[in-house]
């Protein structure tokens, strides 16, 4: 169908201030509806146009997202709360692990001081233990305010030289919108490294990140010693992760853990019971009865059979905090 | 005179209490002022000034133009100055301070001219002069005739060596109260500037002339500072540093640009700039051949170091933080976040194999959180089961967590070796060296180990009911007496 003279014009126009707002030519932006000769071929990998992609080895979750996350540009990551802002953070670090891989670039951690106050500095020790990223491959960098920790993540994403830019931010702003988002986006893919906005306590609105994956903290497995877990033991991290956001999937949720060996995430399997009421070291079952737990192993399987819970279902949604 | 008697004589006389440190910073900001002149300003007792104008006079019109409009600068800001030029610093000093304003020596004109002055005119102690003037020696032409080794003698070294400093036989070198740059460029504007914008436009041409010694040298200089004179007298002094020697124009001018944009308020430019110079120290072999930015954009692959410099122009030194590891065994000081002090990056060849550090699972640390806080923060535990062991459940922020699993403990003691002994007092009279000395040695024991064990610290890995995991310890060992307190450090994953 022809599109009107009205239309083209509309059309026209919205392209020159999105140009505008890129700080590009409207000549090149992506190809519209009309269909200029630009000769980008796109590939689409069933049905979902793949570009640089950062498929993070859990089978499902990469399917779930259409191949993996976008390997260059922006992804928002939400910390369900300020206590799960640890797990986020780890699953971001294991992201920037996976792209630490390609290319053998630092790591830049942008954070306001508000944020690194309330959750904590990064703990290169740590950060070593869990991932096997060498120190000096990390630099952090901290500014009082949101705008001067959004400037330096907009000059490092412009920059093709980090390996991955994490920014982390605490609360909802009005600097941090579409505008601002859909700048950061640009910049990282131009450059070619993801960047990961990691948000503390705020409450998801409209940005320009093609993907929102919503983290929680999720129960870790138990560590296996000689091929058997061992009891009551706190293993590999594990988190909750779900994809709020997507252009290719509907919601769905996921728990992931970090396998070492492997270098990769890793959906938590079946024969890696997690104990659901857990008995105390000492012996009084004190917290026996406690019960807020849910049994995960069905609810993977609940997953798998294509009936996710819905959000107002979520505990997150009971819970009164 | 006393004061009394200033006020018999005079009754309207004003008495102001002398203020040293207020009269050096005058004649600081005098010196300042001079730097137009030439970067080779000294200060000179408390009342003066010595300039070195070698090679500058030139650019004032000659000596006597450049004379002239100083005395003249200063007489308009409203102080009183008498100037001289020679060609040493003792003649110049006498000629400023012993002859008509404005007194130009030639060179060779020295002698001729010290010859008819008092004693005081070289520089000397007032007990020299007291006893030369007691011999009978009472101008400077009549020492000049005596002879040498008994002057030498009796009246010291430092008289001949004043003497052949002001006619030149001994060099005399001014050292300048600020350092001097290795290169810098100025520009003298018609017009005095005020807005940024226009500071900002004239640091890459200025950055391109000082870019022609730089490569001519194969240099390039790491600590950059741009001078702003005002037309009033006052000096603006702003400083970039950077981590890689630079010479591109554009780079310089990118983290002018940072420093500006952070100074912009706290830039005062009055009526205007009219003298901008950008000095370069700390110069550098600079062997990287530095890609041709052609056509004014600005290449996309500029290193991390250069991002880093401009965040810290921008923001400050603590703005970029990087690991540093310790051999500690405190968590807290075994890794910490310092200032990257922005030294350059260690090569590192483009293509060069991994290296060969094993980061594999089984080699690594002991287990650690992913984020530790820059202070433990104290959190209450109503009951522990056993008293050395985890807690059943603990209040931080004031929200209750429920430990559903534990490990641990793992001690960690304080390092003693690096806090040196604490304060001991010893009982001294009465007994003899051999009991003192095994008291107070059985005493710092005690207090090291009473130490020790106060903050010893128990560390236990603990998960909650929701899968929160924490870093927390305890400390201090089990006391019969008082309950222990509890922190958390870290959080995991």
């Amino acid at each position: 169908m022809a599109p009107s003279a009205v239309a083209r014009e509309t059309i026209a126009s919205l392209r020159h201030q999105i140009a505008k707002i890129e700080g590009r030519l409207a000549e090149r932006l992506d190809a519209g509806l009309e269909g200029q000769p630009e000769h980008i071929d796109l590939v689409r990998h069933g049905g979902v146009p793949s570009g640089d992609l950062l498929a993070t080895g859990a089978e499902r979750f990469d399917r779930a997202l259409g191949g993996g996350l976008p390997g260059a540009g922006l992804t928002e990551i939400h910390a369900a709360g300020t206590r799960d802002a640890s797990a986020a953070a780890a699953f971001v670090l294991a992201l920037a692990r996976l792209s630490l891989e390609r290319t053998n670039a630092p790591v830049l951690w942008v954070g306001t001081t508000e944020s690194f106050r309330e959750a904590g500095y990064p703990y290169p020790p740590g950060i070593l233990f869990l991932y096997g990223m060498d120190p000096s491959r990390l630099l952090v960098a901290q500014a009082e305010k949101l705008t001067d920790a959004l400037w330096i993540a907009e000059q490092a994403a412009a920059l093709d030289s980090f390996s991955a830019v994490l920014l982390e931010t605490r609360g909802n702003s009005a600097h941090l919108d579409l505008t601002a988002t859909r700048r950061l986006h640009h910049r990282a893919r131009d450059a070619g490294h993801p960047l990961f906005l990691l948000r503390q306590a705020a409450e998801p609105e409209p940005t320009a990140a093609p993907f929102r994956l919503v983290l929680r903290s999720a129960p870790a497995g138990l560590r296996q010693i000689l091929g058997k877990p061992l009891a009551r033991s706190i293993g590999p991290p594990a988190f909750q992760v779900e994809i709020s956001k997507n252009r290719t999937a509907p919601p769905a949720r996921f728990i992931l853990e970090w396998n070492d060996h492997a270098r990769a995430l890793q959906e938590r399997a079946a024969e890696n019971p997690v104990p659901v009421v857990p008995a105390s070291q000492y012996g009084t079952p004190a917290q026996a009865a406690a019960g807020t737990l849910v049994a995960f192993p069905s609810s993977a399987r609940q997953a798998a059979a294509g009936h996710q819970p819905s959000g107002k279902q979520h505990p997150a949604h009971r819970r009164a905090g | 005179m006393g004061i009394a008697d200033a006020r018999a004589m005079y009754p309207a006389i004003e008495i102001v209490a002398e203020d040293v440190e207020a009269d050096r910073r005058l004649l600081e900001a005098l010196a300042d002022w001079c730097d137009r002149y030439t970067p080779l300003v000294a200060l000179d007792g408390r009342d003066g000034l010595f300039l070195d104008i070698t090679g500058c006079a030139h650019l004032f019109g000659g000596e006597e133009a450049m004379l002239d409009g100083l005395l003249a600068s200063f007489f308009e800001q409203g102080f009183r100055t008498r100037a001289g030029i020679a060609s040493t610093p003792g003649a110049a000093w006498a000629a400023a301070r012993f002859s008509l304003p404005g007194k130009i020596l030639q060179e060779g004109d020295e002698c001729a001219f010290l010859e008819s002055l008092p004693l005081a005119a070289l520089r000397l102690e007032t007990r020299t002069i007291a006893s030369l003037e007691s011999v009978g020696l009472r101008s400077v032409g009549t020492v000049l005739a005596a002879p040498r080794a008994p002057l030498a003698r009796r009246f010291g070294a430092m008289l001949l060596l004043r003497l052949d400093q002001a006619l030149g036989e001994v060099e005399e070198v001014i050292s300048p109260r600020l350092p001097v740059a290795p290169f810098s460029v100025e520009r003298q504007l018609a017009e005095p500037i005020g807005l940024i914008e226009d500071i900002e436009r004239l640091v890459p041409q200025l950055a391109r002339s000082l870019k022609r010694d730089l490569e001519r040298r194969g240099e390039g200089a790491r600590l950059f500072a741009l001078l702003l004179f005002r037309v009033d007298g006052a000096v603006t002094r702003i400083a970039a540093r950077a981590s890689l020697p630079l010479r591109e124009p554009v780079a310089i001018a990118r983290l002018f640009g940072e420093r500006l944009a952070a100074l912009s308020d706290a830039l005062d430019p009055g009526y205007g700039f009219d003298l901008v110079r950008l000095s370069a120290f700390e110069t550098a072999a600079l062997d990287t051949p530095q890609a041709d930015l052609g056509g004014g954009a600005v290449a996309a692959s500029e290193d991390v170091a250069l991002f880093s410099d401009r965040v810290r122009a921008r923001l400050g030194r603590t703005a970029m933080l990087k690991p540093l590891l310790a051999e500690s065994h405190l968590p807290e000081r075994a890794a910490s976040l310092v200032p990257a002090a922005g030294d350059p990056p260690e090569r590192k060849a483009p293509d060069a194999p991994r290296r060969s550090v094993d980061f594999s699972p089984s080699r690594r640390a002991p287990e650690r959180p992913l984020r530790l806080f820059s202070r433990p923060e104290p959190i209450d535990v109503p009951v522990t089961e056993v008293p050395e062991g985890p807690p059943l459940n603990f209040r931080w922020r004031r929200a209750m967590h429920r430990v559903a699993r534990a490990e641990g403990p793992e001690r960690i003691a304080p390092e003693w070796w690096l806090h040196g002994k604490p304060e001991v007092k010893a009982d001294e009279i009465g007994k003899d060296e051999e009991r003192r000395e095994a008291e107070r040695e059985e005493a710092e024991r005690e207090a090291v180990a009473a130490e020790t064990a106060r903050t010893t610290r128990d560390y236990f890995r603990v998960e909650d009911t929701d899968g929160h995991r924490f870093w927390i310890y305890r400390e201090g060992l089990y006391r019969k007496d008082a309950a222990p307190r509890w922190y958390l450090q870290g959080v995991s994953a």
